[in-house]
């Protein structure tokens, strides 16, 4: 971990799922709120409001790059974003923390068992 | 009718963020299936509205200088200077209109205090020249409105020919029976047209509160103006007073079910007379007319009540059978009322031929006479100049109607702009229209000033005149103020020195005045008989009460002919001292 990303810690839902939803392709938004919605099992879903409110700030950040459109696409108005290394790299270590953090809560709630018990 | 409302929404966000993602959004909204999809993206379009422009200022500006190309296909308006400008500015933009929005309404609110319940009067034309109503008129001369202040109900005769639409109560200064008599003589159609007929003597008195006395009560300039009107002693060419009586009478129209009404006509050569002799029919339908309306309008209800009571005892008693000529019984129930009242201007009018109950309104060429008169006069502004040790003086000879003559007036009070002090002469001014009362007063305040309240007791209501607003640059406001009055000083005159007076605005020098505070209305009976009954009269607010029979006493007595020199003097020390 690094100052570079550790400055963007903790990720707020919406900003993890986006990253999380573009680190295996590169996506169109739309495709960014189903894959969101398909990792959350459909429990989470995006909209395009928020969606493209985090989009802005990832690109500013450089935590995502856009692409621009793609001639083949079904839709021409869409354009296409990418995971930056950075962007990769604060996901690694959201990702790292949340491990850290699933973890302890774990060990608590093991120790808390037997109190309870 | 959803996609369209929300490609609305999208133009509304800041164009950073609609340049570059809208067409994203859009396609996302055009992909969404089903109602409640739409009406969920639509939510979420205005959630994110809301939060571009308030907590993501940073990228309005920024963005949108990166994608400039990406509003192909929402409609958006592009600026060549990317300028935005800092939120505070804005917010401190929106107060500071906030602000000046509330001040102008108050401002216009403060101005329409006087306006709000005037009626604008058609104004006849004059001559060649444009219609110019009573506020556009003055407000060439700077001057707001001046006909308008003075009257606070609609309606309010402001001009000749609304003064000359028929109206409930048609107000009349009274004059005794011997001068009526008179009047009487004087029906003949040239007296109409030229004198009688002309607007001026119908609007003043069709004008309620219009304090016009014209020396209607006065005998003796009455009987001048009769004999001669050519060399009338009075500078004032304007019609005479002769007139006035009957003109007066003309513009009344039916009272009301009881028989009171209120037309006198000026009845035309060829209309048969009536036969003198009264039998006891026609006394009982005057008596009980003459007691319906006293009882009804007279100013004192308890005085009119009382006069009443005595006009029925005398009937009763047999002291009218007496009287079988129509004269000797107007002259008679006259009398009969004033042994009670001592109110002059009380009368009863009788009329040889048929008082019509329907006179007909004024002629486009007797009003246009009227602001021809007016011009030749000058608006009966005699003198406007500036006596040594510049002291302004004007004298004028008649309250004339604001919406006609405020221009004229205007021009006088600004030739007199400089003056140190102001001498006012009404040593020879009958009255006239309370709005020009109120106009020329303005001239002496700084702001709107309650001058008086006019009383109508038939109504029961009461109507407020003030001056107007300050007039732009005028330099008066604060300057000593003289009033020149004397015995013959009447009515609209005396009411312009009484408020200066309460007001301690002026000082007044000259002989008593004639004590006219009351307006007096015509009612017709029947066709031959009409009763003046003083049914209006001035209350001030300072003094609660008016000059209706004691007159305005000066503040410096001495005989009105020394008038002048005396207010010179006071004015000269004054500056002096100053």
């Amino acid at each position: 971990m690094n100052d570079d990303t550790d400055n963007f810690l903790p990720l707020s839902p919406a900003t993890l799922h986006i990253l999380l939803s573009l680190a295996a392709e590169d996506l169109h938004g739309y495709g960014i709120m189903q894959e969101v919605a398909r990792q959350s099992e459909g429990k989470y879903k995006l909209g395009p409001g928020t969606l493209y409110d985090n989009l802005q700030k990832l690109i500013q950040h450089k935590l995502v790059q856009e692409l621009g459109r793609r001639p083949g696409d079904d839709d021409p108005r869409r354009r296409y974003y990418r995971l930056t290394s950075l962007g990769r790299g604060v996901l690694a270590a959201e990702t790292d923390r949340l491990g850290d953090v699933v973890r302890e809560a774990r060990l608590r709630l093991q120790i808390a068992k037997p109190r309870r018990a | 009718m959803l996609r369209s409302f929300y490609r609305c929404l999208l133009r509304l966000h800041p164009s950073g963020f609609r340049k570059r993602f809208a067409d994203e959004m859009l396609s996302i909204f055009d992909h969404s299936a089903g109602k409640p999809a739409a009406v969920r993206l639509l939510m979420d379009g205005v959630v994110s509205l809301a939060r571009q422009w308030t907590l993501r200022p940073e990228f309005w500006r920024e963005v949108a200088a990166a994608q400039p190309a990406a509003c192909d296909s929402v409609p958006s308006f592009c600026t060549l200077d990317p300028f935005r400008p800092r939120t505070g500015a804005v917010i401190q933009g929106l107060l500071l209109s906030a602000v000046l929005f509330f001040l102008t309404c108050f401002a216009i609110r403060y101005s329409w205090i006087h306006v709000l319940h005037v009626r604008i009067p058609e104004a006849p034309r004059e001559s060649q020249l444009p219609i110019r109503p009573a506020s556009s008129d003055s407000a060439s001369t700077g001057v707001a409105g001046p006909a308008v202040a003075v009257r606070s109900e609609g309606n309010a005769p402001l001009s000749p020919s609304v003064a000359l639409r028929p109206s409930h109560n048609t107000p009349v200064q009274p004059t005794p029976p011997a001068v009526a008599t008179q009047d009487r003589t004087v029906q003949s159609p040239s007296a109409h047209s030229s004198t009688a007929g002309s607007p001026q003597s119908q609007a003043t008195f069709g004008a309620r509160p219009a304090m016009e006395g014209s020396g209607a009560g006065h005998p003796e300039r009455r009987l001048a103006s009769k004999s001669d009107r050519t060399n009338h002693p009075q500078s004032n060419p304007l019609p005479d007073q002769s007139g006035n009586a009957q003109v007066e009478v003309q513009q009344a129209k039916p009272q009301d079910a009881t028989g009171a009404s209120a037309v006198i006509p000026v009845t035309p050569r060829d209309v048969k007379p009536h036969a003198a002799t009264l039998d006891a029919a026609e006394r009982q339908v005057v008596v009980n007319g003459a007691i319906a309306n006293l009882t009804k309008y007279y100013v004192n209800p308890d005085l009119g009540s009382q006069m009443a009571d005595a006009l029925r005892a005398h009937e009763k008693n047999g002291d009218d059978d007496a009287a079988t000529d129509g004269e000797a019984f107007a002259v008679l129930l006259t009398q009969q009322m004033r042994d009670l009242s001592h109110d002059r201007y009380l009368m009863m009018v009788y009329s040889a031929v048929p008082n019509p109950e329907n006179p007909p309104a004024p002629s486009p060429e007797e009003v246009a006479l009227y602001r021809k008169e007016m011009e030749r006069t000058n608006c009966s502004i005699e003198k406007a100049e500036i006596l040594p040790h510049n002291i302004g003086y004007l004298k004028f000879n008649r309250f004339p109607d604001a919406s006609i003559c405020g221009t004229r007036v205007a021009a006088a009070m600004a030739s007199l702009n400089h003056a140190d002090a102001i001498i006012f002469d009404l040593r020879d001014n009958p009255g006239g229209y309370a709005n020009m009362v109120a106009l020329i007063a303005t001239y002496l305040f700084d702001r709107p000033t309650h001058l008086n309240d006019f009383y109508n007791r038939g109504e029961n209501s009461t109507e407020q005149s003030w001056t107007l607003p300050p007039v732009p640059g005028n330099r008066l406001a604060d300057k000593p103020v003289f009033v020149l009055t004397s015995n013959s000083t009447f009515s609209a005159a005396e009411g312009f020195s009484y408020d200066l007076k309460m007001l301690k605005r002026a000082t007044l020098v000259g002989e008593t005045t004639s004590g006219r505070g009351h307006m007096g209305m015509g009612h017709r009976i029947d066709d031959h008989f009409t009763i003046r009954v003083p049914g209006v009269k001035v209350i001030n607010p300072i003094s609660n009460t008016n000059w209706e029979g004691t007159g305005v006493e000066p503040d410096v007595k001495v005989r009105s002919a020394e008038a002048l020199k005396t207010a010179q003097k006071l004015a000269e020390k004054k500056l002096q001292q100053n």
